[in-house]
């Protein structure tokens, strides 16, 4: 045969399908991974990978789970719904994929989710939105991202602790405004403190005087701005100008870096902030530091690490690689009495020894209610003084 | 594999379903709707929430969502009735935002971002997966292939030549006696009706609606359809269909055997192999692969 140029253009292009069907048809155990590597979600997903991909290395390097190699099969959500369900469609349909790790946009999450359940696929996912565990997902759904309503409770009991008794709330115009309202309400009022009011705002406003009057007409001691960074730069300054001189709170994407060089140290002095925390002093959130090379991993990548692990030892558990398998061992490796292990090759040698393991991960304890929903996270907790973010507290 | 198989051919199929509309008012009405993604929207809102709130049957809801989706065509087409080219493609834009904004906001109806889950699929549940993937996979040929009879004759129909004259030049149609206004209203009235009725079928197969999967890009990809199949032609809107959804899976399958580079990396080069593709098309062919066959008329045929 005549090695022409366009022979071996074609070849180039055949040869990556010929290795991978070679490969496909070895005894491997199949995880998918399901991330947003464009679109919206499109700066998580890549370190998000990374992280399943260095348990994989770590896991496959020690000899595997099951004495099975682990195939780790990643697609791209395009952080869309319809796209979302075509990637998922492969890793279910094509690759045979036991677990479909990391989903982020909560959209792609409710999108995926009946593909998971109807296919006895296990689905981990980093959404937030509450609906995602009151679907009908006969428990093929393990969230690791904290729910709005668990963080509005956590910032109700936030404010308590600084002395909060007579609180006012403004919000953002977002689909978690009057839920996030409702919890924090809820949890006030049930400690005998004052809820004076809520204000639901239109972010995209030039000013609001109006608003913040309302506001400070109730004498609030503390008010709760559920809000984002623009709108809560404008917001800050006018009350700066009306005189307000009690305690305001915040989340801590609202409260950025970019908040306080904007706007003078007098004017942020004092503002609290919150965000859910992987768990800073455990030894599996510095390997994740180690592993994307940063001091401050975000904490989707965080719990992306923590997905991988808990699927390979469910399945190391149970004994065997099935969707179903890795559904009814997950919670026996995540909670309980079992001896408290950090790493997924630690696990798979106690597990081998058949000794109880429980996995604190990079994102929390990661004990699962039978929702789906995590139980417990930590919140990390700021105070803004001279203009810098001060760490109040871990907890 | 057969699943995989059968579901992104339902996809294309959906898609083709929308070029079949698109087509009809841009290729052969030459009218730009880029409001595509807001008229599919509305098919699939009204058709999942007359299911799941009202608890119509699934062959009532679909004809609703094409009935509705169609009304909102008339409403666009009567109020850009005096824009053309740019400025109607800039409005039917805003429009499609409009749509999806009002999902996301008007909560108490739409659910706001959460979407719509449990819309129903016909006889989902009973059926085994496969077997409901196969069910739905036939209703959907069904209605392409009853669609594409139908768009066909009514592009070789009288109708069709006056909407091609519009598109050619709207002062010699009007001068030749043809109320414009009044076939741009019919026109748009059955193409936002078709792009609806996907939109419907949509809902119904992934049981699933939400904002986000109205955005932009679905509007995108169907011209992209369109333009590649062929303008004007109905068999070119189905063949343009099938690549868009066809490139997008075997660009996936390819970028992900190059093991040696990140997933960031495969998905870019994703997209630059699926642009390179359209690029070379229509430099190539820039009437698109099946290019319109306009009916030449001589003096001897009549």
């Amino acid at each position: 045969m005549k090695l022409t140029r366009r022979a071996v253009l074609s070849a180039g292009v055949a040869m990556p399908f010929i290795g991978r069907t070679a490969f496909a048809q070895s005894n491997t155990i199949a995880i998918g991974a399901l991330t947003p590597q464009t679109g919206a979600g499109g700066s998580y997903g890549p370190s998000m990978v990374k992280t399943i991909r260095a348990v994989v290395d770590e896991v496959n390097a020690a000899g595997g789970v099951l004495g099975r190699k682990i195939e780790l099969i990643s697609e791209n959500d395009e952080t869309s719904p319809e796209a979302g369900v075509r990637a998922a469609r492969k890793l279910i349909d094509v690759n045979k994929v036991s677990a479909i790790l990391g989903t982020w946009a909560s959209s792609v999450t409710t999108a995926v989710a009946p593909l998971c359940w109807e296919n006895k696929v296990m689905l981990f996912t980093v959404s937030g939105a509450d609906s995602i565990t009151q679907l009908p997902h006969q428990g093929f759904i393990i969230r690791t991202q904290p729910t709005s309503k668990l963080q509005s409770t956590r910032i109700a009991e936030f404010l308590l602790s600084r002395g909060a008794k007579r609180t006012f709330v403004m919000s953002a115009q977002t689909p978690f405004a009057v839920s996030g309202f409702n919890t924090v309400s809820e949890v006030l009022t049930a400690a005998k403190t004052e809820v004076l009011g809520h204000v639901i705002y239109d972010p995209a406003k030039a000013t609001f005087r109006s608003e913040l009057e309302q506001a400070i007409k109730t004498k609030p001691d503390t008010i709760f701005f559920n809000s984002y960074t623009p709108d809560l730069t404008t917001l800050l300054r006018e009350l700066y100008r009306l005189g307000y001189e009690g305690r305001k709170h915040t989340m801590a994407y609202a409260a950025n870096a970019k908040l306080l060089e904007a706007l003078p140290a007098e004017v942020t002095e004092g503002l609290t902030s919150m965000a859910p925390s992987p768990d800073v002093d455990s030894p599996v959130y510095k390997k994740v530091r180690d592993i994307l090379g940063t001091s401050d991993p975000d904490p989707y990548s965080c719990q992306t690490y923590d997905h991988i692990t808990m699927a390979l030892l469910a399945i190391a558990r149970a004994g065997e690689s099935s969707g179903p398998a890795i559904h009814g061992a997950v919670r026996k490796i995540s909670q309980g009495t079992g001896t408290k292990i950090s790493s997924a090759v630690e696990g798979l040698k106690l597990i081998a020894q058949k000794t109880e393991v429980n996995y604190e991960g990079a994102s929390g304890p990661c004990d699962f209610a039978d929702t789906g929903d995590i139980i417990t996270c930590k919140f990390r907790f700021d105070v803004a003084e001279a203009g810098k973010n001060r760490l109040l507290g871990i907890s | 594999m057969e699943n995989y198989l059968i579901a992104m051919t339902v996809f294309a199929g959906i898609y083709a379903i929308m070029a079949l509309g698109m087509n009809l008012i841009w290729g052969l009405g030459g009218m730009v709707n880029l409001g595509l993604a807001g008229f599919y929207a509305v098919g699939a809102y009204t058709s999942a929430l007359v299911t799941t709130k009202l608890g119509l049957p699934i062959y009532l809801a679909v004809p609703l969502a094409v009935l509705v989706s169609a009304l909102v065509g008339v409403i666009v087409a009567v109020i850009t009735a005096r824009l053309q080219g740019d400025y109607l493609a800039i409005v039917t834009l805003g429009l499609a935002e409009l749509v999806r904004l009002t999902a996301s906001n008007e909560i108490w109806l739409t659910n706001g971002t959460d979407g719509i889950s449990g819309v129903p699929g016909p006889w989902r549940g009973v059926l085994s997966p496969t077997a409901f993937n196969s069910l739905y996979l036939g209703i959907v040929l069904c209605i392409i292939a009853v669609l594409f009879l139908v768009l066909s004759r009514l592009a070789a129909s009288p109708f069709g030549r006056v909407l091609r004259a519009i598109r050619e030049d709207e002062m010699i149609a009007a001068v030749a006696g043809k109320n414009v206004l009044s076939f741009k209203i019919r026109t748009f009235a059955v193409g936002c009706g078709l792009v609806g009725l996907a939109g419907a079928l949509f809902a119904h197969y992934s049981s699933y609606v939400a904002p986000d999967v109205f955005q932009s890009i679905v509007t995108i990809h169907v011209i992209l359809a369109v333009a590649v199949g062929g303008v004007g032609n109905m068999r070119g809107a189905l063949l343009g269909a099938v690549i868009v959804i066809a490139l997008g899976e075997a660009t996936r399958f390819l970028a992900g055997s190059l093991d040696f580079i990140a997933p960031s990396q495969a998905a870019a080069v994703r997209e630059s192999l699926i642009a390179l593709f359209l690029i070379v098309v229509l430099n190539v062919r820039k009437q698109g692969l099946l290019p319109e066959k306009t009916p030449v008329y001589s003096e001897e045929k009549r």
